[in-house]
């Protein structure tokens, strides 16, 4: 990643030590090439700046980590065609809190959120058509939390 | 099914709804389209999803590593082989174990042998949604011998099992490698009859050119990868961008076209079953005796807690594998990154200005899996 | 030599309506056997230019493969639609086929065995495969089904544009023939089939004639993976077994016109029975037929319709001309 490029990410994050390069060897147990943490708010304008430098949004999905943590924590994964690139981009949000949609912006976002918020209750602001889409249309639960469907739970 | 809101709205007299599926007599799978159509025109194209939704992201938090394998074929039935070795890979990365050799070219010759049977049964079934039914007869025909010849070896014919986290399973012996060789020769002189029968007939270019054009822009948006995408003229392939296994060893070029239609996809598919025959016939020249698993292969697998992304190539385009770990034995989330599921999510917009008898051949061209979008 | 005196059934038998009687019960089985006939040699065919046997278990090569299926086609429950339109959807299968069997009563097969010569028989053959368009039209209406319906306008579409060039064809046969009875055209053939002399009026005809009995490549109404069934989709049972047979039988009926008007009918070079020829003919142009069915893909409508308007009629109307001043000018 060029260095301008580097700023800018580092200036709309917010924070400055937050953009880290991972060394090959951490690129060879991982897979990503960098590794970011973000605020909830800073999401749209940080994929508007990888959309503007020829990223497209790879994967988007969630993790539930409100045992350990208390937190659920969506992983966003940017790269490149012309050159692998891998930036993952961490954004914790407590239970209830939402965050911006990026899906006018990277079009894949739109069914990548739809498919969180069903599967973990995270609310996307902004977001046109936040329906379910895998399961059916009238689900109240959300089924990838860790404490629903345990096998434990099981009759 | 709750009314749309602004149903009374569109119920003007001009337009009118048309649901097609999700059972359909079409080869695309159990995908549900909502089209609001004008005449023949389509203004709106909403994709319904979720009818093979199996919760395989869900199950895999409730098994360890080695029962997850037999998942991972099941997610894209077509590719197979390639999910389930790539699911290996993954671990081994995590784990750093090291895979020998012979296991590694074991594993490029039944990877690229599974590429070439999805794409001939997309050939077939491609052509069967465009009225052409006997070419579908031909590829099965084909497809056949690879089943054969894979049956041989790992047991199965479409959803295998057969890596294991440091190699395969089962070695592979001279017969299979015979096998191999005299089914690229054979498929290589069915290549030009495919040519001759659909390629220059003038009802399927007809069909074919200028029909559903994905431009560059659009695939990066839409995050298309895969056949799409290098049809829209950008060369992405995980296989030359991020070479996983040995594949950096191998010579073989990347097809691409520049139109982003229907006609484009089509060589671009037809290209890469001839590249995948160059890949296998340089693995068979330089397969190197030796062990399939490593001398002191792992029992127990605790992965330490951490995450790793392992994308590779399946014949639909970038399939990735995000495991998280967190120490025991049994994954903390697999998240399942399909290309069908980007793929899919661009027809929202590919198909808004089309006709409906257009539809079915676009869906086609684009070659879904439903149960990949769905897991 | 003189031509033979037809000897006319009203001599045999006498009395009109036993004629009739007769007439209609001999085409009704000739028709029944020629459809059995028929789906048994499509299987077959397809089957073997797919690498497969096709229908081999029920009787010698799976000859009463087609009687086992209208046995249980019989046995199958008619399910109607509950808002179907009653009178129109019970009489569509009815009138799909009747108009054949009228039609089948004009050709002559032989220089003797013709069952109505009339003066203007060519134009009555076309009036009766007209009337089919509208069955196919009361079954796509009469049916209440989106999907139905759609199919029924494009096959009425198709049908209406694809008349057209199929009419100019045979018109450019007529003017060399000076005459539009059936046995009249055939006659004139003794020399030379039309073929020969208007070959491109066959190709125009032979392709019209595909898409009137909405054969692949323009198959397009009954496309599967498209829209079900299309005008018959929710036709179920003997119903269905009606517009099959219909299908089947329409395709028989444009054979027979294309041989009679290109092919010469009964002749044949060497000294076997007129009606020989005239089946092997006809029997050739249907496997002609199936063998473009498995071979090419469909046109989508709106290529199928312009084809028609774009390039047939012209190419039709450009034959009329080329052949009237031939006639005029160079004969």
């Amino acid at each position: 990643m060029s260095r301008e490029d580097i700023t800018l990410l580092k200036e709309s994050l917010g924070k400055e030590e937050l953009l880290r390069t991972l060394d090959d060897g951490e690129y060879a147990k991982t897979g990503f090439n960098y590794r970011s943490q973000a605020t909830h708010d800073a999401i749209p304008a940080i994929a508007q700046i990888y959309l503007d430098r020829g990223y497209f949004l790879e994967m988007l999905t969630c993790l539930d980590r409100l045992a350990d943590d208390e937190i659920f924590r969506l992983v966003y994964a940017f790269n490149r065609f012309d050159r692998c690139e891998r930036h993952a981009l961490d954004i914790d949000l407590k239970p209830t809190q939402a965050v911006a949609t990026i899906s006018q912006i990277h079009r894949s976002a739109n069914w990548f959120e739809r498919e969180v918020c069903e599967m973990f209750g995270v609310h996307f602001d902004g977001h046109q058509n936040l329906k379910r889409l895998l399961l059916p249309e009238d689900t109240d639960f959300h089924p990838l939390l860790k404490d629903f469907g345990r096998i434990e739970d099981a009759p | 099914m709750k009314p749309r809101k602004d149903a009374a709205a569109l119920l003007d007299g001009e337009t009118y709804f048309l649901n097609m599926g999700p059972q359909h007599p079409s080869m695309h799978g159990v995908l549900r389209l909502l089209l609001r159509l004008s005449g023949e025109r389509i203004l709106e194209c909403e994709p319904v999803i979720g009818y093979a939704h199996r919760a395989h992201e869900k199950m895999a938090e409730n098994r360890n590593y080695q029962m997850f394998l037999p998942n991972t074929s099941r997610v894209d039935y077509l590719g197979g082989m390639i999910y389930n070795l790539a699911y290996c890979q993954a671990i081994e990365k995590m784990l750093e174990i090291e895979v020998p050799e012979r296991a590694e070219y074991i594993r490029v010759i039944v990877s690229e042998l599974n590429r070439i049977s999805s794409h001939l049964l997309w050939f077939g079934t491609f052509l069967l949604d465009l009225g052409g039914i006997t070419p579908f007869l031909y590829t099965f025909d084909d497809r056949e011998e690879i089943l054969n010849i894979l049956d041989r070896v790992t047991g199965s014919r479409l959803t295998y099992s057969y890596g294991r986290f440091g190699g395969v399973t089962q070695d592979v012996d001279q017969e299979f490698l015979s096998m191999s060789t005299a089914f690229i020769k054979r498929l290589r002189t069915h290549f030009s009859e495919y040519h001759k029968l659909v390629t220059g007939n003038v009802i399927f270019q007809g069909r074919c050119r200028g029909v559903g054009v994905i431009s560059p822009d659009m695939a990066r948006t839409y995050g298309v990868t895969g056949p799409c995408l290098r049809a829209s003229g950008i060369p992405y392939d995980i296989r030359k961008a991020e070479p996983y296994g040995i594949y950096d060893r191998f010579d073989f070029d990347v097809a691409t076209r520049n139109e982003g239609d229907n006609f484009a996809r089509y060589e671009v598919r037809l290209d890469e079953m001839e590249q995948s025959c160059r890949i296998i016939e340089q693995a068979i020249a330089n397969i190197p005796e030796g062990p399939i698993m490593p001398a002191k292969p792992k029992k127990r697998f605790k992965i330490p807690a951490g995450e790793c992304y392992f994308a590779v190539e399946s014949p639909r385009g970038l399939m990735g594998y995000y495991i998280v770990a967190d120490g025991s034995d049994i994954p903390s989330r697999i998240k399942l990154r399909t290309p069908s599921f980007s793929n899919l999510s661009s027809m929202v917009e590919v198909l808004a200005d089309t006709m409906v008898a257009d539809t079915i051949a676009i869906l086609g061209s684009i070659d879904l899996i439903l149960p990949e979008v769905d897991r | 030599m003189p031509t033979p005196t037809p000897t006319t059934i009203h001599d045999l038998l006498g009395n009109t309506w036993l004629v009739l009687l007769v007439a209609t019960a001999g085409i009704m089985a000739f028709l029944t056997v020629n459809t059995l006939f028929l789906v048994w040699l499509e299987r077959k065919v397809s089957a073997r230019m797919q690498n497969r046997l096709g229908p081999t278990e029920v009787g010698p090569a799976g000859l009463v493969q087609t009687i086992a299926d209208m046995l249980k086609l019989i046995s199958k429950q008619l399910i109607t639609p509950r808002l179907a339109d009653k009178p129109i959807y019970h009489l569509a299968p009815w009138l799909i086929f009747l108009p054949i069997l009228a039609a089948v009563s004009l050709f002559p097969f032989s220089e003797s065995y013709v069952l109505h010569d009339l003066n203007v028989g060519l134009i009555l053959v076309f009036a009766f495969a007209g009337l089919t368009i509208l069955a196919i039209f009361m079954a796509g209406w009469g049916s209440n089904n989106k999907y139905a319906l759609l199919g029924a306008m494009r096959s009425v579409a198709q049908n209406i544009a694809y008349e057209i060039p199929l009419m100019l064809a045979a018109l450019a046969v007529t003017m060399h023939a000076q005459t539009m009875s059936l046995r009249g055209i055939v006659e004139a053939q003794a020399d030379l089939p039309y073929i020969f002399v208007q070959p491109l009026a066959f190709v125009i005809y032979f392709i019209s004639g595909l898409a009137e009995t909405n054969r692949a490549p323009f198959d397009i109404p009954e496309a599967e993976s498209e829209l079900i069934a299309g005008f018959h989709t929710e036709y179920s049972g003997m119903r269905f077994a009606m517009f099959f047979f219909a299908e089947y039988s329409n395709m028989f009926i444009v054979c027979m016109v294309a041989t009679t008007l290109f092919l010469g009918g009964w002749h044949g070079p060497f000294g076997l029975p007129g009606p020989v020829w005239f089946f092997l003919k006809v029997y050739g142009l249907i496997l002609l037929m199936m063998w473009f069915r498995w071979t090419f893909p469909r046109l989508r409508f709106d290529q199928l319709m312009s084809f028609a308007w774009k390039i047939l009629i012209p190419l039709a109307l450009f034959n009329l001309l080329l052949t009237a001043f031939i006639m005029k000018v160079v004969a």
